[in-house]
């Protein structure tokens, strides 16, 4: 079980260095981090109360990097699964003796790799904060943990997209779509006025997020994500076996 | 070794397969043939439990490709059509994912790779990106890599084409190779190669099994009846079409392009009787001189076409 989920996760996280789009997707990534970094632009960024002059926090930080992921993730994850369909390599994947579970997982396993490398070169700031000031570390703890479980859950669901179809351009949108509809759901009461609709805010990402990227570690939080990783991996197990059912 | 079932599969409202059952005893090399939509590819998918069957069974070495999925995968070898395999890996980076995936252990595994590279002749390209290798040896890495466990049963979906003439016949001499030892299927629309590599022909057609069995079987149930080839010095002044017409036994009589010395006549007569002794008697009775006497039968090609045009 564990060897060929390890050895599937291997695979894809070495594919990712094989292809330029890895590169790229990095590349972009840490540029826009330090464009928000350094210059603080605050368009699109939830609440006004971010931008504290003076404060060494990283929060800017990981609420941008939120944003990114939703696009950036989709276009790491959309390979999972069509491309292997889209080549016919699926076949013989598939006809080894591995379960469909372990292919899934260890996919996913392979995605996460990348998503530690991207998160990894992003350590340059937290070094910086501590040269220059004082930063609590609970919350920059808490943050890279709550960044780590929503970039996995946003590849959990791009991995699921991937399962669907046999183009990749598809799996990125159809991911794009609901990332972005899991990230933002806790505005839209608030953008409709209807209070009645504030439950939807559990279902959130960055609802769950900014709890954790105030330091505080809530289980709840820990549950939820783990939950939407679940069900996207089983709903994409279904998904990849459906062929022998069909 | 593989028992198939009464196998009937839909893709929805397309039936490709439509009760197919054959058995394939150990060591046998048997080829599928047949046009391309036929069902060999169907046929193949669901042996190896990539896809599961509409009805009907499949077991290999007893065990039901459904139900003991793993197991069954252990024992098979599979080389899809085309040999899809990931172009950014090296054929040993490659081999070693497969091996790993086929359980082989850490202290075996560079042993296994690099007899199975020796084997299929991919040896001194082992370290070349795949993408960037030729039809010729992708098809080889593909079969090296349906080998690396040393599997009982190969599975080899039309394991030659897209070569040239020259890789085709080393492929071929590969398959004979791997064939000595082990139960293997193959499928081609290309009639030499199973000739050349198999002891077993199964035809399908439409989903169906047209015909199975040797070669020499399905020529004598398929062939229609027997040809005679019959050379006579010339002879003016006689019908020798109706002349021949009066054997018993004789269907048609068909005269070939003639010399100027030589006539020539293709004799068809009935099946599983020999005709031979009496055309040599009656020229004898008539006094011609008989200058060549050939009894042949319709190739597999001619089969083939008569089975797949109905």
């Amino acid at each position: 079980m564990f060897r060929n989920v390890f050895a599937i996760a291997k695979r894809e996280f070495y594919a990712y260095f094989a292809s330029p789009v890895a590169y790229i997707a990095i590349f972009l990534y840490l540029v826009l981090l330090a464009i928000t970094f350094f210059f603080k632009i605050p368009f699109l960024l939830p609440k006004e109360d971010f931008f504290v002059e003076k404060e060494a926090s990283l929060r800017a930080l990981f609420e941008w990097s939120l944003l990114l992921f939703t696009v950036f993730l989709p276009a790491i994850s959309m390979r999972l699964l069509a491309e292997e369909k889209k080549m016919g390599t699926i076949e013989i994947l598939l006809t080894l003796p591995v379960t469909d579970v372990e292919v899934v997982v260890g996919k996913l396993f392979g995605a996460v790799g990348f998503l530690l490398v991207a998160l990894a070169l992003t350590l340059a700031y937290p070094i910086l904060l501590f040269a220059i000031g004082k930063p609590d570390i609970g919350p920059i703890l808490g943050g890279y943990f709550g960044v780590l479980l929503v970039g996995m859950g946003y590849l959990a669901i791009g991995l699921m997209a991937s399962s669907f179809t046999s183009s990749q351009v598809v799996a990125f949108l159809v991911a794009i779509v609901l990332c972005a509809l899991f990230t933002f759901v806790d505005r839209i009461p608030e953008a409709l006025g209807i209070r009645a609709l504030e439950p939807l805010n559990a279902m959130s990402f960055s609802y769950h997020f900014r709890s954790m990227a105030r330091g505080v570690i809530d289980t709840r939080d820990i549950v939820f994500f783990i939950s939407i990783i679940f069900a996207a991996l089983t709903i994409a197990h279904y998904s990849l076996s459906s062929r022998k059912w069909r | 070794m593989i028992e198939v079932r009464n196998l009937v599969k839909d893709y929805g409202t397309i039936r490709a397969l439509d009760g197919v059952s054959f058995r394939v005893e150990k060591g046998e090399v048997v080829g599928f043939l047949g046009p391309n939509g036929a069902g060999k590819t169907t046929c193949m998918k669901i042996i190896t439990g990539f896809i599961s069957a509409t009805s009907g069974e499949v077991k290999v070495a007893s065990l039901d490709v459904v139900e003991h999925g793993v197991e069954v995968r252990k024992r098979i070898g599979y080389l899809p059509e085309n040999a899809p395999l990931y172009p950014d890996m090296t054929p040993h980076e490659y081999l070693m994912l497969v091996g790993t995936l086929r359980g082989i252990g850490k202290d075996e595994i560079s042993t296994r790779i690099s007899k199975v590279a020796e084997l299929v002749g991919i040896t001194d390209r082992m370290g070349q990106e795949i993408g960037t290798l030729s039809k010729g040896y992708r098809q080889r890495v593909g079969l090296a890599q349906a080998m690396i466990h040393d599997p009982e049963i190969l599975i080899l979906d039309e394991p030659t084409s897209g070569l040239d003439p020259n890789q085709i016949v080393e492929m071929r001499d590969i398959i004979k190779e791997i064939g000595k030892q082990r139960t293997v299927i193959l499928s081609t629309h290309n009639l030499p190669e199973v000739t050349a590599t198999c002891n077993r022909i199964i035809i399908i057609h439409k989903g169906r099994i047209a015909a199975d069995g040797t070669p020499d079987q399905i020529q004598s149930a398929h062939g229609g009846g027997n040809f005679y080839l019959v050379e006579i010095e010339k002879h003016d002044s006689m019908d020798l079409a109706s002349m021949f017409s009066a054997i018993k036994g004789v269907r048609s009589v068909a005269s070939l392009p003639s010399s100027t010395h030589i006539e020539r006549l293709r004799i068809e007569g009935v099946e599983n009787v020999d005709l031979r002794r009496d055309i040599f008697e009656l020229c004898v009775q008539k006094g011609l001189t008989l200058l060549g006497l050939q009894r042949e039968r319709l190739d597999l090609e001619t089969i083939f076409q008569r089975i797949t045009l109905q």
